[in-house]
This record gives structure tokens, sequence and C-alpha cells, in this order.
């Protein structure tokens, strides 16, 4: 029988030690850069639709 | 509402032969940091031929300056000759067009450290690496720099840590 046990992999952090989102980059780089500026424009134009709507507050 | 379409705008100059590199934020974004901006900015070869294209380009998209939008200023041959910068909106949204970057970095001096993106429908564009990017914001030393160099350094990180693995095809 076997008793060594199985190598525990440490989950990859969510967090830098300098508090940067690491999950927001990891998922950046899994796009194309195609698809990178497709989401800041999603982004963009979804913040300024907002603003928009929100003029006369 | 104005819409802001930065791939559009390089779409745009690429199709017309433009020789430019993509900076700033949405070199920044293109090379994989989840940051946010709100223009697009643009190195440019400054030769005779390519400023031609450029001012072409700039009147298809109605570009203007910013800065006193009511007199409707538009750039010249002789704006996009200097070493200054061209602040500009345009009907696909904000456009700096920086005939020099950090200290008097030219399109020639830039063109090593830059890498071919592919946009989509055979558009392909030069995009400023990540080290340059975090070297050139770390020698302006601004405050909006200095709150993006976390995020590049780390997205620098992940990168190279990516290029390490074992190809997946």
């Amino acid at each position: 029988m076997n008793m060594t046990e199985p190598e525990f992999e440490a989950p990859a952090p969510d967090y830098s030690e300098d508090g940067v989102d690491l999950t927001l980059l990891r998922w950046m780089l899994s796009l194309t850069p195609q698809q990178r500026l497709q989401a800041l424009e999603e982004h963009l134009n979804g913040i300024l639709e907002i603003r928009a709507l929100n003029a006369h507050a | 509402m104005p819409t802001h379409s930065p791939s559009a705008l390089l779409r745009i100059f690429a199709e017309a032969g433009v020789e430019f590199i993509v900076v700033g934020g949405v070199a920044a974004v293109l090379n994989g940091a989840a940051i946010n901006t709100f223009d697009t900015d643009l190195v440019h070869a400054r030769t005779p031929e390519n400023i031609s294209r450029i001012l072409g380009v700039l009147e298809e998209i109605d570009a203007i300056y910013r800065m006193q939008p009511e007199r409707r200023l538009r750039p010249k041959e002789s704006h996009l000759e200097s070493r200054g910068h061209q602040n500009l909106m345009t009907s696909m949204g904000h456009l700096d067009l920086l005939c020099t970057i950090g200290r008097g970095l030219a399109y020639e001096d830039l063109l090593p450290h830059t890498t071919s993106m592919e946009l989509g429908s055979g558009t392909r564009v030069l995009v400023l690496d990540l080290e340059t990017l975090i070297a050139l914001k770390q020698e302006l030393n601004g405050d909006k720099d200095r709150l993006a160099l976390p995020i590049l350094r780390q997205a620098l990180k992940l990168k190279q840590a990516k290029d390490l693995l074992p190809s997946e095809g």
C-alpha cells in the first residue's frame, strides 16, 4: 500500500500582496487581444450610458 | 451620447495604412491588464506620407481638439510633425496623437518594443509591450501612473508565468 500523501497544491491567490485583483488579470489574459478590447468598450459604453441616464441627477 | 470605440479607431487607421504604435491604457488592455481608459493613445511615424494619411483619417472621423471644442479646431500637418501631443475628440471617441512620449521617444525608438496583435478581420496593429509601458510610467511617476503600475506589474508577472507553461496545442 502506498502511504504517500498526494501532493497538495495551494490554490492561486485571488489578490497580490499590493492588492491587485489577480482573478481579473487571469480572466483578461485568457482572452484574445480583440476580446480584451471588446470587454473594455462594453464596460466604457455601459458607464457612459449610466452617466447619460443620470445627467440631471 | 458619444461612442467610445478604440477598436474602430485602430481599424480605420490600420486600414488607411497609417504607421502607428498603440501606447497608454489601450496598449495595457491589449496586453491583458484590467484597467479602464477613456482615450486611445497612438504614437505615429512623422514622415510626410504618414502625416498625409493621418490627416485623411482625421477628416473622416471629424477630429477636433478637445480644448475649446466650440471652436472646432483641427490639427494641421505642422502639429503632427511637432514633438507635442494632440488631444482630440472624434466620432469614435477620444484620441490622443502623440508625436513623442517619455523622454522624447518617437515611433522609431519604440518600434523594437512592440508586438503585432490581431484585432479581427485581418487587422493587425503594433502595440507597446508591458515592459516598456511599465518603464515609461515609472519615469513619468504621476499620480495616475503610480495607480496603474501595480496592475501592470502583476499582469506582466502572470503573462511571463503563462508563457513558461507548456503549450496546449
